[in-house]
């Protein structure tokens, strides 16, 4: 009996050593790690997505609230005057989450581009969502009817890849819903 | 002091984890496709180990042997996440190569291996020189290894040119398959230089298992004893 009791005290003890000093320590790095993650992941797809911009779209960067959700915008400014605004969002694909940064051109009332930031598509067929030559498409393409061909649209899926291109093109349909309702909202927070 | 030196410095030939005790294989096969990958594992790995003989060794006498394996764990596991929020902190790009190898050092049988085999039955300074040991063997191995994979799978070295022009490198080697198959050659190597060895010291040659295999049979070779 008295075994068992110091094998439970012992475990619990350690248990809860090292579950606090890990909680103290997730507290201490949480703002570091996500100033890296903005750095290493986010920005270099705001840098294709945006161009012409003379601030720093990861230090500028403002959350919104769209249908109970936040929303992380990075804005492009030149002369003190907004250009274009990025903003990330999320759609299934094939193997998980697809997260795509999509630009937006203000004055043009364009997209300015897309890259995407992670996904976990099948190397090789699924993973090509993420080359030039699929989100090209999207450079300067007009606020409206981003949709593949099979649907009615303009977007040229990859070949053998569909649903990775659906979960693609309908991240870039939701950033254009938050883009459309938020827009004016935008313009006020940056000017 | 020679007993502090002799508990160091086995871990680096005489008790090399991967290649002589062949421990802690998952991270030598899948991280080591360049050397800088390598290196990173091995640091993480040292960190870890140091610590973790450490702390065994600090508590060992509080520990009943019932639970003892899952105090390791515990412990373990606790400096593993530790290592991993601290690589996100400061060095996200290693965190982006190492990824989910970095959650695996738990599973890593070298940090259970030692914990048990060593921190759990020796004092704490014996012990912090028998982690250090063995993570410095440990990342010099995984270090050698990726340089050899990466110079002839992408002619570079710590993502330096290294190889003459026209160099065409092996794709292969950089895959899984070359992992394997470095390692094997290595393992080879290894047991080459130790029968030469033996052979100097007048010692009869190791030659495969020495124990029954006839009434095994699980082995290709149980024919021919």
């Amino acid at each position: 009996m008295k075994e068992m009791i110091k094998m439970v005290v012992v475990l619990s003890v350690l248990c809860a050593i090292s579950g606090s000093g890990l909680a103290a320590l997730k507290q201490v790095t949480e703002p570091i790690i996500e100033e890296q993650v903005l750095t290493y992941v986010q920005a270099p797809a705001i840098e294709s997505v945006l161009t012409g911009y003379d601030n720093d779209p990861i230090k500028d960067r403002k959350k919104f609230e769209y249908d109970g959700q936040v929303v992380m915008v990075f804005p492009a400014i030149k002369d003190g005057k907004l250009i274009g605004v990025a903003l990330e969002t999320a759609s299934k694909g094939f193997g998980g989450q697809i997260n795509v940064m999509v630009g937006f051109d203000v004055a043009a009332g364009a997209l300015s581009g897309i890259g995407i930031t992670t996904m976990k598509e099948t190397p090789g067929i699924g993973s090509r969502v993420a080359e030039s030559g699929f989100t090209a498409q999207f450079q300067g393409h007009p606020l409206k009817m981003v949709e593949l061909k099979s649907k009615g649209g303009d977007i040229d899926a990859i070949a053998g890849a569909t649903i990775s291109s659906t979960g693609t093109v309908n991240a870039v349909q939701n950033a254009l819903a938050i883009y459309n309702s938020l827009k004016d909202q935008f313009a006020q927070s940056w000017s | 002091m020679s007993k502090l030196w002799k508990e160091f410095s086995k871990g680096l030939w005489k008790e090399l984890p991967p290649f002589k005790l062949v421990l802690g294989l998952c991270p030598v096969l899948a991280v080591t496709n360049t050397a800088n990958n390598g290196l990173g594992m091995g640091a993480a790995v040292i960190f870890v180990l140091t610590l973790s003989n450490l702390l065994v060794s600090l508590v060992r006498k509080a520990i009943p042997a019932k639970v003892r394996i899952a105090c390791f764990i515990v412990i373990a596991a606790s400096l593993v996440v530790a290592v991993e929020l601290l690589m996100q902190a400061f060095s996200y790009p290693l965190y982006q190569q190492l990824g989910i190898f970095v959650p695996l050092i738990v599973v890593n049988c070298i940090i259970l291996g030692r914990a048990e085999a060593f921190a759990s039955k020796n004092p704490p300074l014996l012990s912090i020189a028998d982690g250090l040991g063995m993570g410095i063997g440990f990342t010099m191995s995984l270090t050698f290894l990726g340089s050899l994979r990466e110079i002839l799978g992408q002619g570079t070295w710590f993502g330096m040119h290294v190889t003459w022009d026209g160099f065409e490198p092996f794709g292969f080697m950089v895959q899984a398959p070359g992992a394997f198959v470095s390692l094997g050659v290595l393992l080879a190597l290894m047991n080459f230089m130790e029968n030469v060895r033996r052979k100097r010291r007048g010692l009869k040659a190791v030659e495969g298992p020495s124990h029954d295999c006839g009434s095994c049979g699980a082995c290709g070779s149980s024919s021919k004893c």
